[in-house]
């Protein structure tokens, strides 16, 4: 295994980079608590544990050196462009995007008005067409969660 | 199954059309109450017995929802950014009269109205039965010789073993090791294991292992010896001094939105009163090892001011440099 | 003894607490398979609804809500690889990738019975030894759950695929967002980046959710299109060889379950974790590699978080101190019930503790039932088309995480998480090591500062009492151990030596 060069997948350099930053500032943040910590005190947890990221992201990084990208994979633009067809097609970014929508809408437009437009309209898109069957199972899934969840568990939704 | 829909969604419109002249007959749908801290806990029980009984009186449903978090600031904030229409209760305890001493949060109880003070629980000093300590005076006399090896059991900043620490070193000296559990239950649980030495506790968490003999009290914190727990010597028999704190205990209260209408307001008060005097949860008090107040109005406001000056001023005294704020900057009197 | 006997089959011959129970169960099953919806949630709910109830029913109610609840768990974890609750993550480990080769009817049938086993033991256990187990259990010092904790850390090994880094770097991730939130012990803010409403943490079923459910349905995105798996639905029940089989691993993961299950420091999820270990620990050759659906890393967890049931009632039947979350909102149920749960509960009231252990037992035979009638629907869950299941899966998740502590914040909180999981699963980081620090790092960071505060904040007194209290020195021995011979972490050492 260590002669082989293991696969990179597009993209995950870069990834591993900002998981470094990521450790660098949730050590910044730690080290915000109490300056350096003593041996029991509110931040020696968070300073470790940070510390341990920072580490751990280092050798994830190092170990870029025994790994390889596609041959297939010409050049840092072509890898950006791979990377960005894989995870970047559209019907992903329509979903994540109505999921963000969706969740915005919940508080002003209560919970059950913008769930049922969300399965509805997610439904339709993922089904390309089909309307009212898309409709009618978004109008049954609603009607369970609110026997359940309201009726039965009383938990208050917005 | 349709009924209830159907009603829900008749009130549901007739609420939306009624938004104009909000006065209609309170209440009109159901009241959702918050509990400031978690299932299980002593606020949850209190809240959990009183409910049904207001439910009936005000003949609507009081829909319980625990927001644990912060030492309650979660629950606390979010009853105070709903609308002030009277369907946001919230239950809590005595910790938001700390916050803005402690910097958790820049908001009390002065900034909600305060529907009933429920209850104040008593508070004893515990130790394991194989304590070599017999009264808190021992205790005291063996912490002068020893400072700083004693272990005893606490809840973090602002919790009750806390302040009654900060009590005792207001008015005499207690240098112990400070252990931190998330909660009455757990500090128990290592007490009864021996791992700690004593621990302030409410007399509700801890009343049943004094009476099995698995523990005992060395203090009750009272001017006078308690009916619930005889034997125990009231704490101002080791510290005559601490008197002037007194009475003291955790408690618990109704609160709602401050600018909510005035005849709602009074329909949450008179219900609640008529709830909290309820012999059924009178005894369930009593069973407690807690104590009712039902105040409300001038009273309880008045309950409140003292209950935070005595605090804060206690904890000020005992240990300034741990707050955030002095009571004098908060314009808290001196008791 | 003729009273003891009489009061344990009490629930057994009434007709009205027959049914409670089997209604409990059976809810219980449904509650504890959505996510976010837990025992502990309905467990409270249950007391203002069973207020003016007799303590009976109210109990028998309880207790089938609580023994339905820790099993349903695990329908989930299987079926959409989202756990309903923590005790079920290990088990979406195995019993995802095996609906996901058409086995989900088979791995909900034997789930069910290996559950119902490690119920059974549990109960029997706390029938049995339940004064012995509370002393025990008490014996158990701050340092000593720490021990525990770290023990728990090692299993990250075993939780981290192929790449060790990417596994540490992991659970301190998911420790770092455990510690969110107040200092438990200045109630100074931690890591929440100076916001009010982190102020009391990240409650780890948002993580949970999101890094499982919405993460999976965000992967499960890339193949929208492809043709769900048809289930294999004809061999539910497990054949009695196959029972028999795993009988002697399931015999010792419902003691590992019993035991961590009595610490009141600890509950199920955990105890699902160290039997996930136990088992790949021990079992040399497994029905498939561990991960890959091996019927043991389902077998494993199921009995633990079973058995743990018991256990949990043991400080409270004995004590009156809670075992974990869901005793003590029954506990809160006795008290306004007008009883005093205490030590002397058992001596006072002993008809308690023989009612709720026969109780108990008649829980798990209604679990038998229900768990395995049901099944051939459930599986078709598997076979909805990706396009309906993929929206309705992010809307439960919306709905459970609501449901937590009804805050709109812990939702964002969970697509944020959600999306999270979803790239760390593309690059190779596994969710499991997340969600043990999740579980793990306020455990360890609680316990450690007791531990430091009980000898003084002296670091040398701290590590003296590691070796000369006889149960630390088991614990910290067990560590040893384990360090050295962890297999992962010897030839990982040995291939980092032999490259250079």
């Amino acid at each position: 295994m260590s002669q082989k060069f293991e696969r990179v997948q597009p993209g995950e350099k870069v990834f591993d980079w900002l998981l470094l930053l990521f450790s660098i500032g949730v050590l910044l943040e730690a080290y915000r608590i109490d300056g350096i910590p003593s041996v029991n005190s509110p931040g020696s947890f968070p300073v470790g544990l940070a510390l341990v990221m920072l580490a751990s992201s280092v050798v994830i990084l190092v170990s870029h050196r025994r790994k390889r990208r596609d041959p297939r994979i010409r050049n840092a633009l072509h890898e950006a462009q791979v990377f960005l067809h894989e995870h970047f097609q559209p019907h992903i970014v329509v979903f994540t995007f109505l999921a963000v929508a969706y969740l915005a809408a919940i508080v002003w437009a209560s919970f059950y008005v913008s769930t049922y437009l969300f399965l509805a309209v997610t439904f339709i898109y993922f089904r390309h067409g089909r309307v009212v069957s898309s409709l009618i199972i978004s109008a049954v899934a609603i009607a369970v969660i609110y026997a359940l969840f309201t009726l039965v568990f009383r938990v208050y939704l917005p | 199954m349709f009924k209830p829909l159907l009603t829900s969604l008749a009130v549901a419109v007739g609420s939306l059309a009624m938004a104009g002249n909000a006065l209609a007959e309170y209440p009109e749908r159901n009241i959702q109450a918050t509990i400031q801290w978690g299932a299980g806990g002593a606020t949850d029980n209190v809240a959990r017995s009183l409910t049904p009984h207001v439910e009936e009186i005000l003949d609507t449903t009081v829909v319980l929802t625990n927001r644990p978090g912060g030492t309650g600031v979660i629950g606390m904030n979010h009853v105070m950014r709903q609308r002030a229409d009277g369907y946001n209760l919230l239950y809590g305890a005595e910790n938001p009269q700390l916050y803005q001493l402690m910097g958790l949060a820049d908001f009390s109880y002065d900034d909600m109205h305060t529907v009933n003070i429920i209850g104040q629980g008593l508070v004893v000093i515990a130790a394991p039965a194989d304590s070599p300590f017999d009264s808190l005076a021992d205790l005291l006399e063996h912490a002068k010789a020893n400072p700083g090896e004693l272990r005893m059991g606490g809840t973090g900043a602002g919790g009750l073993p806390s302040t009654v620490l900060a009590m005792v070193n207001a008015v005499d000296e207690l240098d112990v090791r400070n252990v931190t559990f998330g909660g009455d239950g757990p500090g128990i649980t290592a007490m009864l294991g021996g791992h700690i030495d004593f621990m302030p506790l409410s007399l509700a968490a801890v009343g049943e292992q004094i009476r099995s003999g698995k523990m005992k009290g060395l203090a009750v914190l009272t001017k006078e010896e308690i009916e619930a727990l005889p034997g125990v010597p009231p704490i101002t028999q080791a510290l005559p001094d601490i008197e002037s704190f007194l009475p003291w205990g955790p408690f618990w209260g109704v609160f709602v939105h401050q600018d909510t209408p005035d005849d709602i307001k009074a329909t949450l008060e008179e219900a609640y009163e008529q709830a909290v005097a309820n012999q059924e949860f009178g005894d369930f008090m009593q069973n407690f090892g807690a104590e009712v107040l039902n105040l409300n109005g001038e009273a309880a406001e008045q309950y409140l001011d003292n209950w935070q000056s005595v605090t804060a001023w206690a904890m000020y005294e005992a240990d300034a440099e741990t707050l955030e704020a002095t009571p004098e900057e908060l314009g808290i009197p001196r008791p | 003894m003729s009273d003891t006997f009489s009061f344990l089959l009490m629930a057994w011959l009434d007709p009205q607490l027959l049914l409670l129970t089997a209604l409990g169960t059976l809810a219980g099953i449904y509650v504890g398979a959505i996510p976010g919806l837990s025992v502990t949630m309905a467990a409270s709910i249950l007391i203002s609804f069973t207020f003016s109830w007799d303590i009976n029913n109210a109990l028998a109610l309880m207790v089938g809500i609580y023994v339905g609840g820790v099993y349903g768990g695990s329908r989930t974890a299987i079926l959409l690889n989202i756990p309903g609750a923590p005790s079920a993550v290990v088990t979406a480990f195995d019993g995802y990738p095996l609906a996901q080769r058409g086995e989900a009817g088979q791995a909900i049938g034997l789930s069910t019975v290996m559950s119902v086993i490690g119920g059974l033991l549990g109960t029997l256990v706390l029938a049995g030894s339940a004064p012995f187990l509370a002393d025990m259990a008490l014996e158990f010092a701050p340092r000593d759950y720490f021990l525990i904790a770290v023990l728990g850390l090692l299993l990250v090994s075993t939780l981290s695929g192929k790449s060790l880094a990417r596994g540490i770097f992991s659970v301190a991730l998911g420790a770092s967002i455990g510690l969110v939130g107040m200092d438990m012990v200045t109630a100074q803010p931690r890591l929440t980046m100076g916001s009010m409403e982190l102020l009391g943490g990240i409650h780890y079923v948002v993580v949970m959710i999101g890094l499982f459910g919405v993460a999976e349905a965000f992967y499960q995105l890339h193949n929208l299109t492809k043709v769900p798996i048809k289930q294999k639905v004809d061999k539910i029940i497990p054949p009695l060889s196959m029972v028999l089989k795993y009988l002697p691993l399931s015999i010792r993961t419902s003691i590992i379950g019993v035991i961590v299950g009595a610490l009141p420091g600890t509950g199920g999820d955990i105890a699902s974790l160290f039997a996930y270990d136990h088992a790949k620990r021990t079992v040399k050759n497994p029905s498939s590699p561990f991960g890959e659906g091996a019927y043991e890393g389902l077998v494993a967890p199921e009995t633990a978080n079973n058995a743990a049931v018991g256990g949990a009632y043991v400080p409270m039947l004995t004590l009156g101190m809670p075992g974990d979350a869901v005793t003590a909102v029954i506990l809160g149920a006795l008290v306004i019930h007008g009883l005093n749960p205490g030590p002397m509960l058992m001596i006072e009231t002993p008809h308690i503790f023989w009612f709720t252990v026969g109780n108990l037992a008649l829980a798990n035979i209604f679990l038998l039932i229900f768990g395995l009638t049901g099944i051939k629907v459930f599986s078709k869950v598997v076979e909805v088309p990706k396009a309906l299941l993929i929206p309705l899966i992010l809307v439960l998740c919306v709905v459970g995480t609501y449901s937590i502590n009804s805050n709109m914040t812990e939702v964002y909180w969970m697509l944020g998480f959600g999306i999270l999981g979803y790239w760390l699963k593309v690059f190779g980081f596994q969710m499991g090591p997340v969600i043990l620090g999740v579980i793990l790092g306020p455990l360890l960071d609680e316990t450690y500062r007791q531990a430091m505060s009980s000898v003084g904040d002296s670091g040398g007194q701290f590590l003296l009492a590691l070796v000369t209290n006889p149960l630390s020195l088991v614990l910290t021995t067990v560590i040893a151990l384990v360090l050295l011979g962890q297999t992962p972490a010897k030839t990982w050492l040995t291939s980092q030596f032999q490259r250079n």
